[in-house]
């Protein structure tokens, strides 16, 4: 798990282009969306695309992302249980 | 209409109201570079493609040489090119090959040529007119703002915004009055 | 005074501005499921031409068309004048080349100078008629030939589906259970001259006032206080009361943002109790060809009275013009 969270983290930071952050500037249960990293709709969108790219997950309704990208470490457990890649 | 300030940035020089700025970098780096050295404090920069990094910058130079602050006085972005967004519609390409199809949502939405106003607008806070035309010379802009225009006391950010590949893009960009 | 002396539509619901009118009168739609036009697309719901069509010829048509209108008003043969500019509307033109079909199109018409490619998103088609009524009240030209026209690509319909901002379904412009937009595809011409028609029974539409606004709020999502959009409606408004105004053509895409934007706009400027056109449950989202194509219709419903047009588009940007036949 730890070293999928690692892979997350630097896969995050390239498709959100967070040019300045490195995986340690991430706090692994902080928000992504609101407060920590500030997500907004679009960078939403982009993570679902690298869920399908990456991990050959798709997730249809934007809304049931809410619970799936509240941080990193809700991702990672949603992909370890549902990735097909 | 007064020219107040006027900025040309190509992929190797930047000429600020006719004074050279310094700078080490080329082609999508010069404007990393002129980012970090002038704005710095809007990470969304590194979201943009080439054409709104470069009508981004060159806005902030313009608007930080002249008193206006950010609520007040611009009336309108009106900018020009002749390659629409064809750099970013290429980059956007890449990602829905067949065979190898994840549409970017983030590279979709640079893939018009106007959102480097809008870019420019939401920094600036100019909720003015913000409008995008393609046309084959930076001359034919001239009657276009011209007739945008009419009202007293009009300031304006105009010019041409052009970037047809990452290392190959060029602006020459304009405060305007007109009183 | 700026008139407008003709007009074309083609899309899926028919060729010419008549046909297109008598199919929204009937209640036709030309939204359907597609499933297999696009490699790896999603199945998705539009309103797009049995055959594909090709830009520039397209357009051709619809100009031709326009100007045969437009002849029994102003006689005169005005695509050829130096006194003429020609404007497009589009927002991905003839496969990502948005200049050379302009030029083309123009250059068809033998008329001499640089076309004007207008390219500020789904508000295009309004703002190409901003530009034209700019152009004629300056006096740099005497007629102004527009054109709208954007026709459905596999870049197109994947970028909105990468937004799931599509509905699989016929839009629902604000109904409380919208779930997105539909694409669509049409060509359409509007030829404004500064010059006043000879055409003694039948007064002419007057192209009153134009405004674009930018929300500065972001690129993909409306402001929620409907800013840009308000501050359209309230130029476009100045000299004449809520009471004066017969039509709205609404932008109504059936997006959760959109609609909900547009009537919070919409009710500051007052216009509330304004009787709305709602054509994208026909159309389609035609993008570049929106604002000219729900102008026509809105013209031809209303056949006289005092007509507003408005439109919202990506990168936070408004416009609204406004029409009057007495």
């Amino acid at each position: 798990m730890e070293k999928l969270i690692e892979q997350l983290k630097a896969q995050i930071i390239e498709a959100l282009n967070f040019e300045d952050m490195t995986p340690a500037d991430i706090d692994t249960d902080a928000p992504l969306f609101g407060e920590g990293l500030g997500l907004d709709s679009i960078d939403a969108l982009e993570l679902i695309m690298l869920m399908d790219r990456e991990y050959g997950i798709k997730l249809a309704d934007p809304k049931a992302g809410k619970a799936v990208f509240q941080s990193v470490r809700t991702m990672a457990e949603y992909i370890q249980a549902n990735r097909t890649k | 209409m007064q020219v107040i300030h006027d900025i040309e940035i190509t992929t190797t020089s930047v000429l600020l109201d006719g004074k050279t700025i310094a700078v080490e970098q080329t082609g999508d780096k010069l404007l990393v570079e002129l980012y970090r050295r002038y704005a710095g404090d809007y990470p969304k920069f590194f979201k943009m493609d080439t054409l709104s990094r470069l009508g981004f910058i060159a806005a902030e130079l313009l608007l930080k040489q002249s008193a206006i602050s950010d609520q007040q006085l611009v009336d309108a972005v009106i900018l020009a090119n002749r390659s629409a967004s064809i750099k970013n519609d290429t980059d956007y390409l890449a990602t829905i090959t067949e065979g190898n199809y994840y549409p970017s949502p983030a590279l979709f939405v640079y893939t018009l040529p106007n959102i480097v106003t809008g870019e420019i607008a939401i920094r600036h806070h100019i909720q003015g007119e913000t409008s995008f035309y393609i046309l084959n010379s930076p001359e034919q802009l001239k009657p276009i703002v011209a007739s945008t225009l009419t009202a007293k006391h009009s300031t304006a950010l105009v010019g041409w915004c052009e970037c047809s590949k990452q290392d190959n893009f060029y602006a020459k960009m304009q405060l305007i009055w007109r009183n | 005074m700026v008139y407008c002396i003709g007009h074309n539509i083609i899309s899926p619901l028919g060729e010419g501005s008549q046909a297109n009118v008598q199919a929204v009168r009937a209640g036709r739609s030309g939204l359907k499921l597609h499933a297999d036009r696009f490699a790896d697309v999603e199945p998705f719901c539009a309103s797009l031409f049995d055959t594909p069509q090709e830009f520039v010829p397209l357009c051709v048509r619809s100009v031709e068309d326009a100007l045969e209108m437009a002849i029994g008003r102003l006689p005169l043969a005005i695509g050829s004048l130096p006194e003429t500019i020609f404007i497009l509307s589009t927002t991905k033109g003839d496969n990502l080349d948005l200049l050379t079909p302009a030029q083309t199109i123009a250059q068809h018409f033998g008329n001499p100078n640089p076309p004007i490619v207008v390219s500020n998103a789904c508000t295009s088609g309004v703002c190409a008629q901003i530009t034209a009524k700019r152009l004629l009240d300056a006096g740099m030209y005497r007629h102004a030939i527009v054109i709208g026209c954007d026709l459905q690509t596999r870049f197109i319909v994947s970028g909105f589906q990468s937004f799931k901002a599509l509905s699989p379904e016929p839009c629902r412009p604000f109904s409380p259970d919208r779930q997105g937009l539909n694409l669509g595809e049409a060509a359409a011409a509007i030829i404004y001259s500064s010059q006043k028609p000879e055409v003694r029974d039948q007064p002419s539409w007057i192209l009153e006032a134009g405004s674009i606004h930018n929300d500065a709020n972001h690129l993909s999502a409306p402001s929620r206080t409907g800013e840009g959009a308000y501050r359209c409606l309230t130029d476009v408004m100045a000299g004449v009361t809520p009471a004066d105004i017969d039509l709205i053509g609404v932008h109504g895409t059936g997006t959760l943002y959109n609609d909900d934007m547009e009537t919070i706009a919409i009710e500051r400027a007052g216009l509330q109790d304004v009787k709305k056109s709602i054509l994208k449950p026909f159309f389609g989202h035609t993008m570049g060809a929106a604002g000219i194509v729900e102008t026509i219709i809105g013209l031809e419903m209303l056949g006289k009275g005092s007509f507003i047009k408005m439109l919202s588009g990506f990168g936070g940007v408004n416009a609204a013009i406004r029409l009057t036949c007495k």
